[in-house]
């Protein structure tokens, strides 16, 4: 009986169909040269699996679980992250990442009257202006994730809030939006977004930022100059 | 879909050859399936949709680096995937990783989604886009191969 290398795989990997299934299983049963090519498919298999199996026990990095929502994201360190890139080079996924955050990260921002063009409006200036990391609110409307200086020497916040998430840097005029992402809505299932806005915003919160998170003492002391 | 993660990274570890170029493709998965998460439809395998678009983008970053004339293949590298055992196991691990190195992707994938996702032919080839019949001789191109690269001392 005539086997072909494919039929034999596919029987070996328990794929194949009737009536071959049982012809090409008559065949092994007596050909010790068919037994021996379905027992190395199998030990290759085995094999595989094995070499593969510590990447399913090894602790999936924050940077993939924060991106489906896998609990709060930390304030990370950013002069590690930062400095890590630089090792490593330009991200060579940039062009995949990059254009997929600006998408998450829409500039366009509508606002109500009275606020500059691409100014944080009363509600949100307030909030930034006030609240510290260590001490809002679990349940503000908008909470502060971290506070870092820009490369221009502003202080910066990146925020999440039901209406809106985002980063703002002070300057002259008011709180900048520099980037924002829809709000962070609690969702249900599978598909839960919370932990992707804020993901996003931290990411982009590594890029701007010139060193590491304000501490909660650099925090305070940076509002009681008013931000500046 | 955090339950998959351990699964993505494993699947992308063998498509990129890297774990950490791995997790980097892992990472570009997720965010575009976030992304097109309205495209998915309820009562279908997600990790067969993603492990798809994890496939694709991988097709299209290795073009890409084609283009641009970069070699990926940095064949100095000596690498185990999670291997954090002895000296002897991390040896044994660079044997399977460089072979598998060798394959071409679309020898490589086929392997990676039967033999290690343990997905059937037919599922497959629906994720790599093929008919079963070419999923299945890419399949033994893939396994003679690396049977070969390992000397048959499997």
């Amino acid at each position: 009986m005539s086997v072909t290398p494919e039929e034999l795989a596919a029987f070996a990997d328990g794929q194949l169909d009737e009536p071959r299934r049982s012809a090409v299983a008559a065949g092994v049963a007596v050909d010790p040269a068919l037994a021996a090519e379905v027992e190395r498919h199998r030990a290759l298999k085995q094999r595989l699996a094995s070499h593969f199996a510590p990447i399913l026990d090894a602790p999936v990095p924050e940077r993939l679980t924060a991106l489906v929502g896998g609990g709060e994201p930390r304030v990370v360190d950013l002069v590690a992250a930062r400095q890590r890139r630089a090792i490593r080079g330009p991200a060579r996924w940039a062009w995949i990442v990059g254009p997929a955050l600006a998408a998450s990260l829409a500039l366009a921002v509508f606002l109500p009257r009275g606020t500059p063009q691409g100014y944080a409006d009363p509600a949100l200036a307030g909030a930034l202006d006030r609240q510290l990391v260590a001490t809002q609110a679990s349940d503000a409307p908008t909470r502060v994730l971290l506070s870092f200086r820009s490369e221009s020497g502003q202080y910066c916040r990146a925020f999440s809030g039901r209406a809106q998430s985002g980063i703002a840097c002070r300057d002259s005029t008011g709180w900048r939006l520099q980037a924002t992402a829809p709000g962070a809505v609690p969702g249900q299932g599978d598909y839960r977004m919370a932990g992707s806005p804020a993901a996003a915003i931290m990411a982009q919160a590594q890029d701007m930022a010139a060193g590491a998170a304000l501490t909660a003492e650099q925090e305070q002391a940076a509002r009681a100059r008013g931000w500046r | 879909m955090l339950a998959l993660l351990p699964r993505l990274r494993r699947f992308a570890a063998g498509l990129a050859r890297d774990p950490a170029d791995g997790d980097d493709l892992c990472q570009a998965t997720l965010i575009r399936a976030l992304e097109k998460r309205e495209l998915w439809q309820p009562g279908t395998r997600l990790d067969s949709w993603m492990m798809r678009m994890m496939r694709n983008i991988w097709i299209d970053e290795t073009r890409a680096r084609t283009r641009r004339g970069e070699t990926f293949v940095d064949e100095s590298a000596g690498l185990s995937v999670g291997g954090s055992g002895g000296q002897e196991e991390t040896v044994t691990l660079g044997v399977i990783d460089r072979g598998l190195r060798t394959l071409p992707d679309e020898q490589r994938e086929a392997v990676l989604l039967v033999m290690v996702e343990g997905y059937s032919y037919k599922e497959a080839a629906e994720i790599v886009g093929c008919p079963v019949g070419t999923l299945n001789s890419r399949l033994v191109r893939g396994r003679d191969a690396l049977l070969a690269w390992l000397g048959d001392g499997v």
